[in-house]
């Protein structure tokens, strides 16, 4: 935790001991029905640990490694990235570098305001030929292939070689998104989830329960619209990625999603009979009701106001945005999540899960290897439980119940390990061929306002991936 | 070597070009060089990440604009934008003018509150016009519902049809300031003698409007107006913030496509092709509207 974050904290307390606050905080997460369940081992891969009871203050339970290239003398490496809100738990994780390993290594970091911006500047700076940024946050999809494909970037064969333990420390389906022509390109900082958050208060006020499945879901809708109250609110206007998301989530719940994976690369048509049922899923959801009205005309924030005033019973949306719900809700606010229902009769909940942001190292930089070890700190096995400790988003790869226990510490959310749980059950929401991924959002968009039908949106966009020819990558 | 009368000449002029030189020198740099650059651009293909752009590929890019249903939508929606806001922008800046060219009581206080809108941050205002037009908790249709005209709510950026109207309104009630300062300036300086001797001669107020002042203001009312053309037809920031040129393509404009196509679709050489285009449609606007005004100036003179 920074400074800064240490001194709120204590104005928060009210005169409170450090030890007091603790104790109050374990017995809080002592309470939640993760930490009551017996003490797990830790994971190399598949569902997460839950969390092991913590009886006193916890430490960070894994070692912060050496990194093997050291600055011979004061070194400033730079780093754009989009995510203004990950600065914090970058520059502790920097700063702990410096104090403990690298003393001459300093790491300044440029946070643009947004992904477009920062992507403006990364695609101009490249082309000048420029050895800055050193690292370059890029997202999964579309932006990785075009910075791996045009050699503006390292990859990461090198690092992984010399160090597999590090290879081993992230989600296979994460490295997987970021592995093109069969280089990983980019690794993690985090991983997050879609999913439904519900106001839990206002679900037992109406004697309503968490749905399995669809039909439950709809039944839900419709007794929430005739009490006034609108069942999801849906932020489709906040950007080309929102319109996607149930169109994503019906493929994730047939086990489409690599089918659509394969269409992205052109080598399976958009126009088979479960591609455009996923159209004609994203058609009946806009039809059904369910959503607050208007979607397209909704923003992120918008959303959370209507969900957080008990206007909606539901919210759809990411992890990366529970700090911004939980600042608009009241104190009393009951939050909950669970992942979207069922979507076909006995098929598993599909839950969407990406990357975010993930970090590369720019192939004109003057000091890659300096770079690559900031990356492998900020990533790494200590760092990702720091990065997720700051920020209450899922970390890149999998860690210990103990390393759960020390987090819970300082994030006190019951709600964080539910999400650690979801992660590694994520399906895809990333499309990598840029004129495939705007076919596709305009084509949601015109099935959401009732413009298209869900076979001639397929058409289009399978007009739009023909166009495009042989992809020049291929991706996993 | 020079003869005497040119470098007389050039002597009388250096002090000129001296003057001139760095504008000219800064003029070039950002201005000549980037167009000419884009025209380059636009006869090639390229990604934008790699150091040299790709191969020449001659009018292909403005062959595949020309038959791209996007750019087409876009042009129209352009034009759409212009269409609507300059007269409305215009029109109404002239009617403020008026009606705070005459003594009223908080003149000053009026001035003020219609120019705030100007100097606000777009940002600012696109998110506070965001929040007005959000379809279950906005501003608009929580007024609508209060007023008994339930009826009438809307999701008014979310649906095709409204979302460009909804746009062109907030880009109006931003600007219609800065051509009510123009104008008013325009009426404060129009000769008064004139004004005075139609008043003598018994024009009404209506009159005095529409058969005197109207016309001495033409000129500044094409400025105006070249301005408002101009600007709508540049229109980037207040459509990608709003709408990001949706849904479905029904507020995409030129200057929105020009920015997908560069850096979302990575294909610079056709972006290129529309910046061109854009570029070549505002110099035209714009050699038509000083033509107008020279013609309306030398109408005048005679």
């Amino acid at each position: 935790m920074s400074k800064a974050k240490r001194r709120t904290y204590h104005g928060d307390a009210r005169g409170m001991s450090r030890r007091k606050l603790l104790q109050l905080g374990l017995l809080s997460t002592a309470a939640t029905p993760l930490l009551r369940a017996a003490r797990a081992t830790a994971q190399t891969g598949g569902a997460q640990p839950q969390a092991s009871k913590a009886t006193g203050e916890l430490k960070n339970p894994v070692e912060f490694k050496a990194p093997k290239v050291k600055a011979s003398g004061p070194t400033t490496i730079s780093f754009w990235q989009y995510v203004g809100f990950h600065v914090d738990a970058q520059k502790f994780i920097a700063e702990e570098y410096k104090k403990r390993h690298d003393p001459n290594l300093s790491l300044e970091i440029t946070a643009f305001p947004g992904l477009n911006e920062q992507r403006v500047g990364v695609k101009s700076a490249l082309a000048a030929q420029s050895p800055t940024p050193d690292i370059i946050a890029i997202e999964p999809g579309a932006y990785a292939v075009d910075v791996s494909t045009s050699g503006s970037v390292i990859d990461f064969t090198k690092v992984f070689a010399e160090d597999p333990e590090y290879k081993r420390g992230f989600w296979p389906n994460a490295i997987e998104l970021l592995t093109i022509n069969g280089a990983v390109v980019s690794v993690p900082a985090v991983t997050n989830t879609v999913i439904v958050y519900y106001n839990r208060g206002l679900f037992q006020q109406h004697g309503l329960e968490v749905p399995n499945t669809l039909e439950e879901l709809k039944k839900i809708g419709a007794a929430l619209n005739a009490k006034g109250i609108m069942p999801i609110a849906y932020p489709a206007g906040q950007d080309r990625n929102f319109p996607i998301f149930p169109y994503y989530t019906y493929l994730g719940g047939i086990k489409a999603d690599k089918l659509m994976r394969e269409a992205d690369l052109g080598l399976k048509p958009w126009t088979s009979p479960e591609l455009v049922a996923g159209a004609e899923f994203v058609e009946m959801m806009a039809k059904s009701g369910l959503y607050a009205k208007g979607p397209l005309g909704i923003k992120e924030q918008d959303a959370i106001q209507i969900f957080a005033t008990g206007k909606s019973a539901m919210f759809w949306g990411g992890q990366w945005m529970r700090r911004s719900i939980r600042a608009a809700l009241p104190p009393s606010f009951d939050l909950g999540i669970f992942p979207f229902p069922a979507v076909a009769a006995g098929g598993h909940k599909p839950v969407l899960s990406s990357v975010g942001i993930t970090l590369t190292v720019n192939a004109r930089s003057k000091y890659p290897d300096l770079a690559f070890e900031m990356i492998k700190a900020l990533t790494g096995a200590w760092g990702k439980i720091e990065y997720t400790r700051n920020l209450g988003l899922s970390p890149n790869g999998p860690i210990s119940a103990d390393a759960i226990a020390y987090q819970m510490q300082s994030l006190k959310d019951p709600l964080y390990p539910e999400f650690l749980k979801l992660q590694p059950t994520g399906t895809t929401r990333v499309i990598f061929t840029p004129a495939v991924e705007e076919a596709v959002t305009q084509g949601m968009q015109a099935l959401i306002t009732g413009q298209k039908n869900p076979k001639t949106v397929m058409e289009s966009v399978e007009a739009a991936s023909q166009k495009v020819g042989a992809r020049k990558f291929r991706t996993g | 070597m020079l003869s005497i009368a040119a470098r007389r000449s050039w002597r009388r002029h250096a002090a000129g070009y001296a003057f001139v030189g760095p504008a000219l020198v800064v003029l070039a740099a950002f201005l000549v060089y980037p167009i000419g650059y884009s025209v380059w651009l636009s006869f090639h293909e390229w990604d934008g990440y790699t150091p040299r752009w790709g191969p020449f590929v001659g009018l292909e890019n403005y062959r595949a604009l020309a038959g791209d249903e996007v750019f087409w939508r876009a042009t129209l929606n352009s034009v759409v934008f212009v269409a609507v806001r300059t007269p409305l922008e215009v029109g109404l800046g002239f009617l403020l003018a008026l009606l705070l060219n005459r003594r009223l009581v908080a003149r000053s206080l009026l001035r003020t509150l219609f120019f705030v809108p100007v100097v606000m941050s777009l940002i600012v205002v696109t998110i506070i016009f965001q929040r007005v037009f959000e379809p279950n908790t906005g501003l608009l249709n929580t007024f609508l519902r209060a007023v008994g005209l339930g009826a009438f709510t809307h999701p008014w950026l979310g649906d095709p049809a409204t979302a460009l109207p909804a746009v062109i309104a907030v880009s109006v009630w931003k600007n219609v300031g800065f051509s009510l300062v123009i104008l008013l300036a325009g009426l404060q300086s129009l000769p008064q003698d004139v004004v005075e001797a139609a008043r003598v001669d018994g024009a009404n107020a209506w009159q005095l409007t529409l058969r005197v002042i109207t016309p001495l203001m033409r000129p500044i009312l094409a400025l105006t107006a070249l301005l408002s053309i101009i600007g709508g037809l540049k229109v980037f920031d207040l459509v990608f913030i709003m709408t990001r040129g949706g849904p479905t393509y029904s507020t995409e404009v030129l200057a929105t496509m020009l920015y997908r196509e560069a850096f979302e679709l990575n294909h610079m050489g056709i972006a290129s092709a529309v910046a061109v285009i854009l570029v070549a449609l505002v110099l035209s606007i714009a050699r038509v509207q000083t033509f107008v005004l020279d013609e309306s100036r030398a109408g005048g003179k005679a």
